[in-house]
């Protein structure tokens, strides 16, 4: 592709259709959806003699064909698992308990609000909650380790306890080779000549596929009858209609009809499990095919392909997901996690094209939470795409996030995965890695806080923000007389925790095993049709289980400050740092001061602390390398949160590093604690390069904010491009920038310690923000405002 | 003693500079000038010595300083003030003492091999465009050491710039430009009477260095500069004047006008014994981007042809 070619892509504009759909999309409100939950009860009690899979797969098709469906006027890609837009589904069989709990507070709770009427909430308690009491995935895992999950809770947060297990890229590409009636035709062959769960896998996925071709002819069906009836609208709803019946029985052979059948692979995917982070990945390499082959006919041209991509962004945004309000905290704002990766390496070379450019493109112009658009970098990546993805990231979306090939793919192949495979990975959710259709990675199994063990380690046992003792007592601070001590008891402390935690995944595993297995996905996960085994029960061909590390940034701080001014220096005695923690540093201001201001910190090239947090972060992951999942995978390790650094912040009593007792951890999972990070962005980038790569094997995240100027001129373009030139070199994972807003300037003036490493750049001058005067820093928010 | 060796004192060193070269620059702000502009941005910059600093904002009024001998550090109403220009005060027992850095040294010392190890750093993102500037102060106001680093830097495949007023002996120059890339070379006011009442300084010194440079073999690498100080620099005349005489040696030249930096009023305060042109309630603010684009048509106008 020639150079002059892209830069006419990144010119063309939005069509007036995408406004208008994503305006009447924006102004539909939020609601809880029960459609399918009496579907599913109804179907579970109909055939309640059934294996669990068939019945699943049962309750899938009936979903298919009886939930009620809508096209939209306009829509070029049509398909939606509930009639309105953005519906929470309620999924009774993952979880009822919770809901039950939490029905009446969903319109009103503080994070991810949804509206529920009254009826629904009577449906609710009388129709579909009493059928599940004790046999939901929630009600299992509860009765089976509930205790033991909550006992460990302050150190150790289990994920997908409620609802089905998602984070996971399907075989996009298979899928569009296959589509349902072709995976049906394999199910049914293999079927005929397997035996046992085999044979109920294989029935199972025949009856899933065959409810998707109902599915998508009664969109055949409604398109034709509104074609009669919308005169403005009438081609697109034939188009529709022509595609829908060709897709029911027969794989996409044009570009629009390739989008379509992606389309529908998630809303199937999203009907068979209300999960987060089912995710496209590489769509610039699964959709080129049909694109080049529609270029080259005359049959298609740059705009309409842009056109039916952006349609498929508005369809991206249509799937909400509705978490129970402990999960909303820790996962805040509907995360949904439809992650795109764009760009990188294949075994030949660069993969940038057309398509590449036309998704970041529909990204610029829409700029919509989903879907979570990532381009990957590395040493091959042009200037073009580079550059571009800049002038995306300038629109202030904060995506696209951006991946380090020379990073991941070495990191994926030291837990076990092939050359090939690793370099043709993709992101699930936010920043899981994975590769593509054949690994269920189980990225978010659990979050382990390394913080509160640090804690417990210093005191004992004890809970700094209860007095109660909650873990074991392997000394105190005033009990360890040196450095070495500390270490062996925390060492201690991480290994007794890491073994009760991996106890409690592998319960929760089983329980998906036993409660959720998920014939349609494992169709589309190789090898799962060719072994006959459910991807929840090992099918798939990696089996890795992801645990986040919480968070490394603050703990290297609190390390580096207790060695250093405890141990070394001896500026505060054990029994006055330990004191100073007990008080949460009221009375204690002086040691406070000493920890924030005279103890080197995590983002600022020290080699001193940066190396305390990976010497930690490798314990940990050598605690994990011991264990084998229930899957036959491994355990491997993620340093990324997604607002759970707030939330888990609360569970931590005052830390060493000077934090005050419930306050917020670092954010992102690489990036340094907030303010802390006074040498630059460079200094912050060799931070991050000391942890080895493969410790975010499991997915890295980094956030940055760079003050708009930087994004103004094409000189400053280029300085940009030169940094992320240099975040490839040094191999850091991830990084994801955010634009510097005025909003943040007066929450600096406000709370200045947070800000203190915002500084503004001046020719020949340079100052922290936040050391200026406060009247002078209404200049800098007054030009600012200004800029943007 | 070796190059190498050699030291200076540095007030401070910004990674990422954005504004001071081409790329992604590390920016090195050395101590020491002999001029005295009544706007300096960076007045700590102006001795060359190592100061001692109290920074009232960091203070937590903890009282450890005032029990160090020396009478520096006193409680005024609720707050403490430590008094940087003390006669025999303890400053560095003073910094010992407080837990938060408010009592401080505003510089230190680093040799040439310490900063081109430093600079090393960001070598990755200084792709061919990037490098380090040197800036201050006056970076040939320690001609020998600035020479030094500048060609250790060379040496080392590090892309060079400094910023100067050029207020030296030509010969300084000269050296220097041996191992330097680009040259940012600020011309204040060509009146030279007005040029002394604001920077204690006459002008001719720095007219002439302009004139070897813009007349020389390497004026191409050579950006000059003005500062646009409301009131001072930023009239009509002064920069018709400067201009022409630009346009006189070398119309090609780089010509940049920098705005106005109101912020650096807040470090007078830490600095007793500056004081700023502009009294606070009085500082005026940035120019507006129309008197911005007047001032570069009559640059224009004077016969330059790269105003930025």
């Amino acid at each position: 592709m020639s150079a002059t070619v892209q830069p006419a892509l990144s010119q063309l504009a939005q069509s007036s259709r995408i406004e208008r759909l994503r305006e009447a999309m924006l102004a539909e409100p939020r609601i809880v959806s029960l459609d399918q939950a009496r579907i599913t009860t109804r179907v579970y009690q109909d055939h309640a003699d059934e294996p669990v899979i068939v019945r699943r797969a049962l309750a899938l098709a009936a979903a298919l064909r009886e939930v009620p469906i809508r096209i939209t006027p306009g829509e070029l890609i049509v398909g939606n698992r509930t009639p309105t837009a953005r519906a929470g589904v309620v999924s009774p069989e993952a979880g009822a308990s919770w809901i039950d709990r939490e029905i009446e507070t969903l319109p009103t709770r503080s994070q991810d609000k949804f509206q529920v009427d009254a009826e629904t909430i009577r449906s609710f308690r009388e129709d579909v909650f009493p059928r599940w009491r004790g046999i939901s995935l929630e009600d299992v895992i509860r009765a089976r380790y509930g205790a033991e999950i909550d006992a460990i809770g302050k150190v150790v947060k289990i994920n997908q306890k409620d609802h089905a297990q998602g984070h996971i890229c399907p075989n996009v590409e298979r899928w569009l080779a296959e589509g349902p009636a072709g995976l049906a035709r394999e199910a049914a062959i293999r079927g005929a000549a397997a035996e046992g769960e085999a044979r109920d896998f294989y029935r199972a996925v025949e009856i899933a596929m065959q409810g998707v071709q109902a599915f998508v002819l009664r969109y055949a069906e409604l398109a034709e009858r509104l074609a009669s009836e919308h005169e403005a609208d009438r081609a697109d709803l034939a188009e529709v209609a022509r595609i829908m019946r060709r897709l029911a029985v027969e794989p996409p052979a044009t570009f629009h009809e390739a989008v379509q059948a992606t389309w529908l692979l998630f809303v199937v995917l999203h009907t068979e499990s209300n999960a987060s982070s089912f995710s496209p990945g590489r769509l610039d390499l699964a959709l080129l095919p049909f694109y080049e082959a529609g270029i080259a006919a005359g049959t298609l041209t740059a705009e309409t392909a842009l056109e039916l991509l952006e349609c498929l962004f508005l369809k991206f945004n249509q799937v909400v997901y509705l978490r129970n309000s402990h999960s909303a905290k820790y996962f805040a704002g509907f995360p949904i996690g439809f992650n795109i990766a764009v760009g990188g390496q294949a075994a030949d070379g660069d993969v940038a094209n057309p398509l590449s450019f036309l998704l970041l493109q529909a990204q610029k112009h829409l700029g919509l939470p989903q879907p979570n658009l990532s381009v990957r970098l590395h040493d091959g990546t042009g200037d073009d795409l580079l550059k571009e993805a800049i002038r995306v990231v300038a629109r202030g979306s904060g995506m696209p996030q951006f991946f380090n090939d020379n990073a991941v793919i070495p990191a994926l192949e030291r837990v076990g995965i092939s050359r090939a495979d690793a370099r043709n990975y993709a992101i699930v959710g936010c920043v899981e890695l994975t590769t593509q259709g054949n690994n269920l990675g189980w990225s978010d199994a659990a979050m382990f806080n390394l913080n509160k063990a640090l804690e417990l380690t210093l005191t004992g046992g004890v809970d700094l923000l209860t007095g109660e003792r909650i873990g074991p007592d392997f000394g105190d601070l005033t009990r360890y007389d040196t450095w070495e001590e500390l270490e062996t008891a925390f060492a201690a402390m991480i290994e007794h925790y890491v073994s009760r935690m991996i106890k409690a995944c592998e319960v929760v595993e089983r329980a998906h095993m036993d409660v959720l297995p998920t014939a349609f996905l494992s169709a589309v996960i190789d090898d799962c049709l060719a072994s006959g085994v459910d991807v929840t029960a090992g099918g798939a061909k990696y089996n890795l289980s992801g645990i986040q590390m919480i968070q490394v940034a603050s703990l290297a701080d609190s390390l580096a400050a207790l060695k250093k001014l405890v141990f070394e220096e001896g500026l505060i005695t054990r029994e006055r740092m330990l004191g100073a923690l007990l008080a949460d540093f009221e009375g204690f201001e002086v040691e406070q001061a000493l920890l924030l201001n005279k103890a080197p910190k995590y983002g600022n090239d020290i080699a001193y602390v940066d190396d305390l947090g990976l010497k930690w972060a490798r314990f940990f992951a050598e605690q994990l390398a011991e264990y084998t999942n229930v899957r036959g995978g491994r355990y491997h390790t993620g340093m990324y949160t997604v607002s759970a650094h707030v939330p888990m912040g609360q569970n931590v009593g005052a830390s060493t590093d000077g934090r005050k007792a419930g306050t917020p951890l670092a954010d992102g999972g690489l990036s340094p604690v907030y303010g802390r990070d006074m040498a630059g962005p460079t200094a912050v980038l060799h931070s991050v390069a000391r942890l080895d790569n493969e410790l975010t094997s499991n997915g890295g995240l980094l956030n940055l904010k760079l003050f708009p100027e930087f994004y103004e001129s094409e000189t400053n373009i280029d300085k940009f491009a030169q940094f992320l030139r240099g975040f490839v070199a040094l191999e850091v994972p991830h990084v994801q920038f955010n634009v510097v807003r005025r909003e943040d300037l007066i929450a600096a003036k406000a709370d200045p310690d947070r800000y203190r490493s915002l500084t503004i750049r001046v020719a020949g001058y340079t100052a922290y923000f936040t050391e200026l005067a406060g009247d002078l820093q209404d200049e800098i928010i007054a030009r600012t405002v200004q800029d943007l | 003693m070796a190059e190498s060796e050699l030291s200076a004192n540095v007030v401070d060193i910004r990674r990422f500079s954005t504004h001071d070269g081409g790329g992604i620059r590390t920016t090195i702000f050395l101590k020491g000038c002999n001029l005295e502009c009544s706007w300096c941005q960076n007045p700590e910059s102006i001795s060359g010595k190592v100061e001692p600093v109290f920074l009232p904002s960091r203070c937590i009024g903890c009282g450890l300083c005032l029990e160090v001998p020396g009478g520096a550090a006193s409680r005024v109403g609720d707050r403490i003030y430590v008094d940087a220009t003390r006669v025999g005060a303890d400053w560095e027992a003073l910094t010992r003492v407080c837990p938060t850095g408010a009592i401080t040294w505003n510089a230190r010392s680093y040799t040439v091999s310490e900063l081109v190890e430093l600079a090393q750093r960001d070598r990755a993102f200084f792709g061919t465009d990037g490098g380090v500037t040197l800036s201050g102060g006056e970076p040939l106001f320690r001609p020998h050491f600035a020479a030094a680093l500048l060609r250790a830097l060379k040496q080392a495949g590090i892309n060079t710039a400094i910023e100067t007023a050029l207020n030296v002996r030509t010969e300084f120059v000269l050296t220097a430009l041996e191992w330097t890339d680009h040259v940012f070379a600020d011309c204040k006011l060509l009146d030279v009477a007005a040029h002394r009442r604001h920077t204690g300084s006459g002008n001719e010194r720095i007219l002439a260095n302009l004139e070897v440079l813009l007349t020389g073999p390497r004026r191409a690498d050579v950006t000059v500069r003005t500062p646009l100080i409301p009131g001072v620099t930023d009239g009509d005349d002064n920069i018709s004047a400067i201009a022409s005489f630009l346009a006189s040696l070398y119309p090609d030249v780089t010509y940049e006008l920098l705005n106005y930096n109101p912020l650096a009023a807040a470090k007078y305060d830490l600095l007793p014994g500056r004081e700023f042109l502009f009294p606070r309630d009085a500082n005026p603010p940035m120019l507006g981007r129309s008197r911005l684009d007047e001032l570069k048509s009559i640059a224009q106008a004077a016969g330059l042809r790269y105003v930025l």
